[in-house]
């Protein structure tokens, strides 16, 4: 509308300038603001979360973080985070564990080896996933994914593999820490595999064909130059992946049955952080209980930022040795 | 990178999209209901859901109050009274004396009698098996795993059992179903009681959890060997099987009206606090179901929709009990000392 007022009257001219280093000033102000404003909700956060949790944390401590209690009875109460760190870690990093190769092969696939006719649908319908809601996603794996894991995929498994801790008893009802796996493997599946997928695509043809026209197979080309070449990404993508399947509270509650335990057997129930605080934290019935449950947020944005932080340095480690500095395209 | 940063787009406008349409529902359904003067919202208990979901349009025909009622479980509707969210709140478990600091002047009453079904899911073993305390508590502790059990097999004599492996199935959210199973389990073993002892929530030793009474029972119907509870409206509309348990005098009863409506005679004075306690009843009620409990509503003292909340509770306590509203769905109508004891609550509330 300016630039409109502008060509109509020449004489203003001198104030479309002026408006223009206004813009310049409101700009600043604007995204200052908003850089300023996300920076104060990350402190509030904390604050919140360290000055509702100041019960437990008196009364328990550090310990709080590696004791495996849960006791909300009057007269029995004991809390600590030590089973549900451990569930979230051993649930996030078997997520991650699965959904790594298939969506490096989706991506791979929709990059290096689909038909051109079918890519863009394939990729559209990957994508899709990631705007499945969590609740949704749990829901399934009630209903289907639950039921079709115990009577099929456990008991072989533990035939197979019984052998393994991991691959104990299977479960009697469906709900089990192997269920709430794989519903963050479908879930952080499509977060990997659409940045992969960009990577992959950022890789300059030329080096691609300069591979082919050495002789190499497509397989020796795709490990020789689109994997080196986009490992840094593709990293950093992993740890986002890992991120969510950390954060993820709804879908997991739903399936993963619940249980104050340490033990091997992925068939068997249990319970993460954000699971917990999410079937608890209406109604607690003391202080002490919902203070334990803030302290257990604090423990999970406590590993959360030590992941993050993990991968950047992962991430900077991997672009340095491999002396790649990509491109503008990623 | 941009493709990632689209789909992260689209999945916010979707949730926004989304979040949009239930408001822009909300207003539509309130203003439809031109008649209504009121609405009054409440949480909590999904215990005692069945019940308050056939009062409904009742209440809108008698006062034109539209009454919208969520079941969240007993722990939710506390702490949406507690924050003021709704403007009562409806708990199984009395409350604890944090949460009526908490809840800042607000009371309870208790507002409907019922019982707590212990459904199990054998297929080809007829309903209302046996089962006694000690063995029910011994079975949560996961101490009886298998179905033919001999302290199972000794109450069900001529009953053939199967094998199966029991699945627990319990409330992972705070619940006052919970509550009431537990407060029984600690009243009828020592064992329970020192180990685990009695609450809305309570360190179980093995099982699975599951959100809500829908939820346990959807558990317990898809498991073959599985064992669970709810108010006995769920495990009815849910078709499962329940047990007869043991109570004082040595009888075997259901929870049916007469064993709920002998267990509310046992306790005729209610607390400082409103709350009854008729878990579990002595000797000489022969016909009791011990797991028999009254349900409370949870309201501020001092509240701006004072008039019609007062109306609304009035016909709840009164009207609201009678068959036509309870006999389905297994409730039993208040006893008439705790009616009085209800009503001299319900006056208390002003605006």
């Amino acid at each position: 509308m300016s630039a409109a007022d502008a060509t109509a009257t020449p004489t203003r001219r001198p104030f479309t300038g002026r408006r223009v280093r206004f813009g310049d000033v409101l700009l600043q102000l604007v995204a200052g603001a908003a850089a300023l404003g996300a920076t104060v909700l990350v402190g509030l956060i904390v604050w919140k979360l360290v000055d509702g949790s100041r019960l437990a944390l008196s009364k328990y401590g550090l310990g709080f973080v590696t004791h495996v209690a849960w006791n909300p009875v009057a007269g029995h109460e004991v809390y600590g985070a030590g089973s549900f760190l451990f569930g979230t870690i051993v649930t996030s990093f078997f997520a991650l564990l699965i959904a790594t190769p298939v969506a490096i092969g989706i991506a791979l696939f929709l990059t290096e080896l689909a038909p051109r006719t079918i890519r863009a649908p394939v990729t559209a319908l990957v994508e899709t996933l990631a705007a499945v809601p969590s609740v949704l996603v749990g829901l399934w794996g009630i209903l289907v994914l639950g039921p079709v894991l115990r009577a099929d995929v456990e008991p072989w498994l533990h035939s197979a593999l019984g052998w393994i801790p991991l691959f104990g008893p299977p479960s009697s009802s469906g709900a089990s820490v192997f269920t709430a796996i794989v519903v963050l493997a479908i879930m952080i599946l499509p977060i990997v595999s659409s940045i992969s997928r960009e990577l992959f695509l950022g890789v300059p043809p030329e080096l691609k064909e300069g591979a082919l026209a050495l002789g190499t197979t497509r397989w020796e080309m795709v490990r020789g130059v689109v994997l080196p070449y986009s490992r840094g990404g593709v990293a950093a993508a992993l740890i986002l992946g890992l991120g969510r399947a950390m954060g993820e509270a709804i879908a997991v509650t739903q399936v993963i049955g619940g249980g104050v335990f340490i033990h091997w057997n992925l068939f068997s129930t249990g319970d993460t952080l954000g699971s917990k605080i999410a079937s608890s934290y209406q109604g607690a019935s003391t202080q002490l209980q919902a203070a334990s449950l803030i302290y257990l947020g604090l423990v999970l944005l406590v590993l959360s930022l030590v992941a993050n932080i993990a991968a950047q340095v992962i991430v900077r480690r991997v672009a340095r040795k491999h002396g790649v500095t990509r491109g503008g395209h990623a | 990178m941009p493709r990632f940063g689209t789909s992260i787009r689209i999945a916010s406008a979707v949730a926004a999209a989304a979040a949009l349409a239930v408001v822009v529902a909300g207003t539509a359904g309130a203003s439809t209901q031109k008649r209504s003067n009121a609405t009054i919202t409440g949480a909590g208990s999904t215990f005692v859901a069945p019940l308050v979901s056939q009062w409904i349009s009742p209440v809108a025909g008698a006062y034109g109050i539209e009454l919208q009622y969520s079941a969240i479980g007993s722990g939710g509707g506390v702490a949406a009274i507690t924050a003021r969210t709704v403007d009562f709140g409806a708990s199984d478990a009395p409350l604890t004396p944090d949460q009526f600091g908490a809840c800042k002047g607000c009371e309870q009453i208790p507002w409907a009698l019922g019982a707590t079904a212990i459904m199990y899911n054998l297929p080809g073993v007829k309903n209302l098996l046996h089962m006694d305390g000690p063995t029910l508590a011994k079975i949560f502790m996961g101490q009886i795993v298998k179905w033919n059990d001999p302290a199972i097999a000794k109450l069900n004599k001529g009953v053939s059992l199967p094998s199966t492996a029991i699945t627990i199935a319990h409330r992972s959210d705070n619940s006052g179903t919970t509550y009431n199973l537990t407060d029984y389990l600690s009243s009828v073993s020592p064992a329970w009681s020192s180990q685990l002892g009695r609450g809305v929530a309570v360190n179980w030793p093995a099982g699975v959890g599951a959100k809500g009474s829908s939820g346990v029972a959807g558990v317990v119907s898809s498991t073959p060997g599985a064992i669970g509870y709810a108010d006995v409206a769920y495990s009815v509309q849910s078709h499962l099987k329940y047990f007869a348990l043991e109570n004082r005098s040595g009888k075997f009863t259901t929870p049916g009206s007469r064993g709920i409506l002998s267990a509310a005679s046992s306790d005729q004075k209610p607390a400082a606090d409103n709350s009854l306690s008729i878990v579990n009843p002595p000797k000489k009620y022969d016909n009791a179901y011990p797991i028999s409990t009254f349900t409370y509503v949870i309201v501020p003292l001092q509240s701006s929709k004072a008039s019609d909340l007062k109306h609304f509770l009035f016909w709840a306590v009164t009207k609201g009990q009678t068959g036509q509203y309870t006999a389905k769905l297994r409730f039993v109508p208040l006893p008439k000392s705790v009616l009085v004891v209800a009503e001299k609550a319900i006056a208390k509330i002003h605006s």
